[in-house]
């Protein structure tokens, strides 16, 4: 029982990894343009199968491919930054908002074009035979994805921590204008973000392909993601990854407890709860506004 | 009050009159004419099972274009409009209307998935449009009404042959089902109870999935802690080997066995050593085996769809085709949807040419003569376990 159930937690771990970077990349965006950039989901596909196509298609060794992946990513990211917010920059926000929806549904049947609606197996060097360590029971599979995303994280973090750029990030997230007079050019930050929460987008891709296969549908998972940036609260960088993993976790286990139906609801039931108690989030913080 | 009250005697007399001239049938048959017979199929080409999709339009239309190619059967040509319904219902319910309204098509032919033909199903019925062929083999189809064919064992038969192998061949007594919670899993899920009941046994472990779930560890931790030895697999082909996968992963092997939908080469390309050993049933031949209609077969997909790999998923739209081209054939030129379902009846001990029989007749609809065989994935091939056998009926009670 306690064995099945460490399982369960760790395989739901994995999982939330990867909707903690897609939830991420979400809060990275928002942050720093007010847009919720609704294609981080096919962010996601695309780069599975740039990886794929890179793999597959062209046989190049694994870690070319997942650096080339995560390159062609960024770049992905600033050209639809490029080609379809900033020409609207100035247009509501919720104008923007539908755009990064339509982004994703040209991506979406631009990739059911070229590959088929078809699965396809993604490769990955990380084995899915079973490791036991006392009476923790995972796979390598499990262990990669955990491990690099943390990895991931933590540079990140570094990044935001002790760069110049980092800061100028940080800067314009809290003031655009104040930051602007600083001298940092908030376009080209702009870019950068977007380039960096395509970037981790494909990292997730590339973790979450082999696991769940290859489809244009594939970006779909970011809904959940979504859900887990909300619940940690929007805007939040810890909040956007405690909240993914605990989707991942509660996951698996609300479908061991009780059946599939349970498990496909439990992540919404959670996040309504938990946004009638702390409509921030868990790490949003609590909006005050002076009237 | 009076002048609203006549208005309205005269307009209901009215409507009363458009509704009995309406049920006069005045037959020049929707979708014949003189150079055509028009066919529709609702299909998944975008989503959770586009691989069985693609591949059971491909096969249908080799058998169409070859056809075609020949000037038509008895001077008609045949055309097939087919819609994406992504395996939805809601979906599969719109493309029908669309098909049967607008495109006014003379059938349904392959429509594929329990689910999404169930949704269809009545209203076909109260349209009179023969649903023929569909690409489900649920045992609903032998009791859905007179406008719907089958044509090969269901679910049901299938899961009571291998309920049988199971308990009496391999002496298992610990059986789990694992099924897609809607009328397709339900269907042998259900069929699979029963069978354990005559045999006074009852599933170890029950566990749903979700249309297009991606994560089974939850599944199978349940069905390991059951301690089930053979898991039937009521799902398609995305799920099996996500499931051994997950169960390998927690040190559980069972014994995986299912029905006809898990018996593609999608399924050993997703899981690779995971499905070594994974049986299924197979209710028609495998598209690799000798005979003259397989060759057929064979030179028509390369001939017409020459990117295609060979497979049991096209095979299957295939065979449907050509039974539908040979009650076209039965049928003569006087075309109308009384006269197919004659010609259909009329097919009795007919063998395409791949030693399978097809018999309609009285109240069977499903034709096929309930023949089936058991294939294991053996070196990452499906490869025959058993010969073919003679099903009896089974039933869901």
């Amino acid at each position: 029982m306690a064995e099945i159930l460490t399982s369960q937690v760790v395989s739901g771990l994995a999982t939330g990894c990867v909707y903690a970077l897609i939830a991420l990349g979400f809060v990275l965006i928002f942050k720093a343009t007010d847009v919720v950039n609704f294609a981080q989901g096919e962010f996601v596909m695309v780069s599975g199968f740039i990886s794929y196509t890179l793999l597959v298609w062209y046989g190049l060794p694994y870690w070319v491919v997942l650096f080339a992946t995560i390159v062609l990513s960024g770049f992905m990211g600033v050209g639809l930054e490029r080609l379809v917010v900033r020409p609207i920059m100035d247009a509501p926000i919720f104008s923007i908002v539908i755009a990064t929806i339509g982004a994703s549904t040209v991506l979406r049947s631009s990739a059911g074009i070229i590959y088929g609606y078809d699965v396809l197996p993604l490769p990955t060097i990380f084995s899915k035979d079973p490791i036991r360590l006392g009476i923790l029971s995972f796979t390598a599979m499990d262990a990669g994805v955990i491990g690099s995303s943390l990895a991931i994280m933590l540079a990140l973090y570094l990044f935001f921590k002790l760069t110049k750029t980092g800061m100028a990030m940080r800067a314009t997230a809290q003031s655009q204008t104040a930051a602007r007079l600083m001298g940092v050019s908030i376009t080209r930050i702009f870019s950068l973000t977007w380039a960096i929460s395509a970037a981790v987008g494909g990292v997730a891709g590339v973790l979450i392909a082999p696991i769940i296969y290859l489809d244009p549908n594939l970006g779909l998972i970011g809904v959940k993601a979504f859900a887990g940036a909300i619940l940690g609260g929007f805007g939040s960088i810890p909040g956007a990854i405690v909240g993914g993993m605990l989707l991942g976790v509660l996951e698996n286990l609300s479908g061991y407890f009780f059946n599939a139906g349970i498990k496909q609801v439990s992540t919404y039931i959670l996040l309504i709860l938990v946004l009638v108690v702390r409509p921030s989030g868990l790490f949003g913080a609590a909006s005050v506004r002076k009237v | 009050m009076k002048r609203l009250l006549g208005s309205f005697g005269a307009l209901s007399a009215l409507v009363g009159l458009l509704v009995l001239g309406g049920s006069v049938p005045a037959r020049g048959e929707d979708g014949v004419t003189d150079k055509e017979v028009i066919l529709g199929a609702g299909l998944d080409l975008t989503g959770a099972v586009a691989n069985w999709g693609v591949n059971i339009k491909a096969g249908m239309e080799a058998v169409f274009n070859r056809v075609n190619d020949a000037g038509g059967v008895h001077g008609r040509k045949i055309r097939l409009i087919a819609y994406d319904h992504v395996y939805q219902p809601p979906k599969a319910v719109t493309n029908a209307k669309r098909l049967v309204e607008r495109d006014k098509v003379f059938a349904m032919m392959g429509h594929l998935g329990t689910p999404t033909t169930k949704a269809i199903k009545d209203y076909l019925e109260e349209k009179q449009v023969p649903d023929i062929f569909p690409a489900t083999l649920a045992s609903l189809w032998t009791t859905s009404g007179k406008w719907h064919v089958g044509d090969l064992a269901t679910y049901v038969d299938q899961t009571w042959l291998i309920i049988d192998y199971l308990v009496k061949d391999k002496k298992i007594r610990k059986i789990a089902s694992f099924y897609q919670d809607d009328e397709y899993g339900l269907d042998g899920h259900l069929g699979g109870k029963a069978r354990l009941k005559h045999h006074d046994l009852t599933y170890v472990a029950e566990v749903d999935y979700k249309r297009a779930d991606i994560d089974f560890s939850s599944q199978a931790a349940k069905l390991k802690e059951s301690g089930a030895q053979a898991v039937i697999l009521q799902a398609v082909y995305r799920e099996p080997p996500r499931l051994a996968e997950q169960c390998h992963a927690i040190g559980y092997n069972p014994l995986f066995i299912g029905p006809s939908p898990i018996v593609l080469d999608k399924t050993i390309e997703l899981g690779g050593k995971h499905v070594e050993g994974v049986i299924g049933v197979e209710v028609y031949p495998l598209p690799t085996e000798p005979g003259p209609f397989l060759d057929l077969y064979r030179a028509d997909m390369k001939k017409y769809f020459p990117n295609l790999a060979l497979d049991t998923t096209n095979l299957y739209g295939y065979q449907k085709a050509a039974l539908f081209v040979e009650a076209l054939q039965r049928n003569g030129r006087t075309l109308t949807r009384d006269s197919l379902l004659k010609s259909i009846e009329s097919i009795k001990d007919w063998d395409p040419g791949w030693g399978l029989k097809y018999t309609y007749g009285g109240d069977n609809r499903r034709g096929m003569s309930r023949s089936a065989r058991l294939v294991v994935v053996k070196d990452g091939k499906w490869t025959k376990l058993s010969d073919w056998m003679e099903l009896q009926e089974g039933g869901r009670k």
